[in-house]
């Protein structure tokens, strides 16, 4: 039996993904977004992270490396680039 | 001899004796990437670095004598997305391990209660103590 508040799996099967948009915020807010979402959302979320800070291509990354979450994709867009996150562990 | 059980964390330590904000901004960026990082921190706000605590609104204060720069930082400091070095301080401090301690000479020669400053700053301390506290630190700054 499951709770009302319990996560449904989507008919796809794909993990839940949330959009955290931090163009035009300044070093290190983007980063500062992602560990606080990462924080509060449970183990197997996909996070695609937005940013506009050239510091946010390393950074990520050496934080990810960090925390042990894993960089799933990198993509260059114009302006800005994509980050897509998956929280592994908590 | 005994050994600790478990691992000291990173320690960055900041001594922070300035107030305007292109000081202050650079000091909040440091604390947050530091407190992302995995790092405990601690600073010692002192003289204008902590005249900058004081509860109230912080009023953006450019250095003077950076002319046409300086201009340019006042201009983006008015954009919607623009950094509040407290907002920045107030988001580390909920992520991680971040301590802020008030000078206890400059409260004096300033004339500060500690009730007139930001809950920020957790507790008055004297130097000997803060250099205790940070011993270990692997990063020191001076700002």
């Amino acid at each position: 039996m499951t709770g009302p508040d319990e996560p449904r799996p989507t008919p796809t099967g794909a993990p839940p993904r949330m959009v955290v948009d931090a163009r035009g915020s300044w070093c290190p807010g983007p980063l500062m977004e992602l560990v606080r979402v990462i924080k509060e959302e449970p183990v197997g979320t996909e996070f695609e992270l937005l940013s506009s800070d050239e510091g946010s291509r390393k950074d990520i990354p050496i934080w990810l490396n960090k925390a042990g979450h894993q960089l799933v994709e990198l993509r260059p867009d114009s302006g800005f680039d994509r980050f897509i996150v998956r929280k592994t562990h908590e | 001899m005994s050994t600790p059980s478990t691992p000291s964390p990173d320690q960055m330590a900041i001594v922070l004796t300035e107030s305007a904000t292109d000081k202050l901004l650079p000091f909040a960026t440091l604390v947050s990437g530091a407190i992302a990082m995995g790092f405990r921190v601690d600073v010692f706000a002192s003289y204008w670095g902590l005249s900058a605590f004081r509860k109230g609104p912080s009023v953006p204060e450019v250095s003077p004598g950076h002319g046409e720069l300086g201009a340019r930082l006042e201009q983006a400091l008015t954009a919607p997305k623009a950094p509040s070095w407290r907002a920045i301080l107030e988001m580390a401090k909920s992520l991680g391990d971040l301590h802020i301690y008030a000078c206890s000479q400059s409260m004096e020669i300033l004339g500060f209660q500690k009730e007139e400053l930001d809950p920020l700053v957790e507790s008055v301390t004297g130097v000997a103590t803060f250099i205790d506290t940070t011993r270990s630190a692997q990063i020191t700054y001076f700002i």
